[in-house]
């Protein structure tokens, strides 16, 4: 069923990264790195500890700058750019270590997601009423499916400093969600979680991406889970690419096993 | 007990989110306004409402400044004090240079100036941050202090370098200069207040305010939802040096009534209103009002009240002994609660909800 959804979702390159290499002095991040990420799928970026994951969501949604090479996301190339621009572009992420708005209710960090889309001037501001008011209302709605959608009803006005871990990491995905992003870029969505609260997560991404049509990157380590849920899998090691393929060929990889077992010498 | 939100049901979202959308709330908030503006004009004496009261509602307009900057965007700053005197020294320029505007105009629009000052002083805060940006906001304080000093054309080139408040008056009322009276002060300095709180509850709860704790809880994830840092940074600063400048102006023309002004704005004013603010409650309006009630009436209800209730003192003794209670209640307040006293009456609030019960 799912697998019939993504052939016709599979289509156009959303984004293109084109030989990426990244360094902070004589540490070479990212070498020589190219992959794409089609509209509408689940791609998954796998590799061991500093393979150079988070460093490449890093440098996709602008807050690293590549030393060469370039991306192309949804037709426009850019080498460098900054993380506010790659938003207002309709880039959202999640990170590896919970990166919410610890003081402010889980209502307001979902509702502070949707500050892209509002506009009203400082004077409505002030007065907080009219135009203000209609827009706070109108993107409150909007928020609020959202809030339905990730379960978190009961939670809507607590503090997200005082939540458990696993609901904070799906406030973080609603916050993601409010900003209506053409591309998610997940960090380690599920790290840290029980199998319960995994199979959760596991149902909401790909609730969002069937639901919205939301095309999405993530990072794993959970092998099951990203077998299960991706479309295409990129195997980074050490700055290069290993391997890119569907879960099975990637599964198959010599190199692959290799990297992650260890072989025999 | 009697505050229960229970049976409150919001059926509109307006409901849900108006800024205070428990009933008991609105009623408390009522009496006090009710408390302020008939209760205590009418029946308080001259002492009460030229000692006590207008110093407090002064330092709890500057404390919402700082509040602003330091407790919603996590921008600490010791500058206050000399963001205070730009108001001041702006708000005497403009009433004397224009004599036929109104001064309550005059007051509200030296806070444009001193905005504008706090922007520029603000520019460093996308470079730096937590205690290395106070040093650097302590160039404002010095700075500005110097020129309150040597540039004469601040205080129109008089003998004495002083502020000189003349009289002025609003719908016939004296509110300025030697003349005004007390009451006619007070109310003036109250709907000041009362407005430019509402003014800064409704920003802080809508997208700016939003964006401003943002920036304060995570910048990193803030810059990432397209919350522009340093405009959102430099809105912070001129938003809290607006009403810095407002309360330094209120302060040179309510309350004191002129004078030599460049003591009024130095490094002890900036760090007594920061203590305000953080004995008050970081990122809490009720706090700022606290912290001010605290730091800067209790001082003087000690001073003068202990005498009045038949505690007999005097002179010194009343000053020092007023300094041990003040400090002892200080640490007293920050190790029961160091979130401050805003917190404190949050989890009072929080008891009465469960009340019987203990949780």
């Amino acid at each position: 069923m799912m697998q019939t959804y993504h052939q016709i979702a599979r289509g156009d390159t959303l984004l293109a990264v084109d030989h990426v290499s990244l360094s902070f002095g004589g540490v070479k991040a990212i070498t020589d790195v190219s992959f794409d990420i089609r509209k509408g799928e689940i791609r998954a970026i796998i590799g061991p500890n500093g393979a150079g994951k988070t460093s490449m969501l890093n440098v996709i949604n602008g807050f690293y700058h590549p030393q060469k090479g370039q991306i192309t996301f949804k037709g426009l190339t850019r080498s460098r750019m900054r993380p506010s621009v790659a938003a207002s572009q309709g880039i959202a992420r999640t990170f590896q270590n919970v990166a919410l708005f610890k003081g402010m209710s889980t209502l307001d960090n979902i509702m502070a997601g949707r500050t892209l889309k509002m506009h009203r001037n400082f004077f409505w501001q002030c007065l907080r009423h009219g135009p203000a008011m209609d827009e706070e209302i109108k993107h409150r709605e909007f928020v609020e499916d959202i809030i339905d959608f990730l379960e978190i009803q009961a939670i809507r006005k607590v503090p997200v400093g005082k939540l458990p871990y696993g609901l904070q990491k799906r406030v973080e995905l609603g916050r993601a969600l409010a900003m209506e992003p053409d591309l998610l870029l997940l960090d380690e969505p599920m790290a840290g979680m029980n199998l319960e609260e995994k199979e959760d997560m596991s149902r909401f991404i790909v609730d969002v991406n069937q639901q919205y049509g939301t095309t999405i990157a993530l990072i794993e380590h959970d092998m099951g889970v990203v077998m299960d849920l991706s479309d295409r899998v990129v195997v980074l090691e050490y700055g290069h690419k290993l391997a890119d393929g569907t879960p099975d060929d990637v599964k198959a990889n010599e190199d692959v096993i290799k990297a992650y077992l260890g072989v025999a010498h | 007990m009697f505050y229960r939100e229970t049976g409150q049901f919001k059926t509109n979202y307006a409901d849900d989110m108006a800024l205070l959308p428990i009933l008991q709330d609105r009623i408390g908030l009522g009496i006090i306004l009710f408390v302020a503006y008939v209760i205590i004009p009418f029946f308080g004496n001259d002492f009460l409402l030229s000692t006590v009261m207008i110093p407090f509602l002064v330092f709890s307009l500057a404390a919402i400044g700082l509040n602003i900057l330091t407790g919603f965007t996590g921008l600490i700053s010791l500058g206050t004090g000399a963001f205070m005197g730009v108001g001041a020294y702006a708000c005497y320029k403009v009433s004397s240079t224009f004599p036929d505007l109104n001064i309550l105009f005059c007051i509200v629009f030296s806070g444009v100036f001193s905005a504008l000052v706090g922007v520029l002083f603000g520019l460093p805060s996308l470079r730096i941050k937590g205690f290395y940006l106070a040093v650097a906001t302590l160039a404002a304080q010095f700075f500005l202090q110097w020129c309150f000093v040597r540039i004469p054309w601040l205080y129109n080139y008089n003998v004495s370098g002083a502020i000189e408040v003349s009289q002025r008056s609003i719908f016939g009322v004296i509110v300025t200069g030697a003349k005004a009276t007390p009451e006619s002060r007070y109310i003036v300095m109250l709907v000041l207040v009362t407005l430019m709180t509402w003014v800064a509850a409704n920003v802080l709860s809508g997208r700016i305010g939003r964006a401003f704790m943002a920036v304060r809880d995570m910048d990193i994830a803030a810059e990432l939802m397209g919350i522009d840092l340093l405009k959102t940074k430099l809105l912070a600063f001129a938003f809290s040096s607006f009403y810095a400048g407002v309360a330094g102006a209120a302060m040179m023309f309510i309350w004191v009534g002129g004078g030599e002004a460049n003591d009024s704005f130095n490094i002890n004013q900036s760090f007594l209103i920061l203590f305000m603010v953080i004995i008050g409650g970081l990122g809490s309006l009720l706090g700022a009002f606290l912290g001010a009630a605290f730091i800067s009436s209790l001082p003087t209800i000690l001073k003068f009240g202990l005498p009045a209730i038949g505690i007999p003192l005097a002179g010194a003794t009343a000053e020092h002994l007023t300094y041990i209670l003040v400090g002892g209640l200080i640490l007293f307040f920050l190790i029961v609660e160091p979130h401050g006293l805003a917190r404190l009456w949050q989890i009072g609030k929080q008891k009465l909800r469960m009340w019987p019960f203990p949780y």
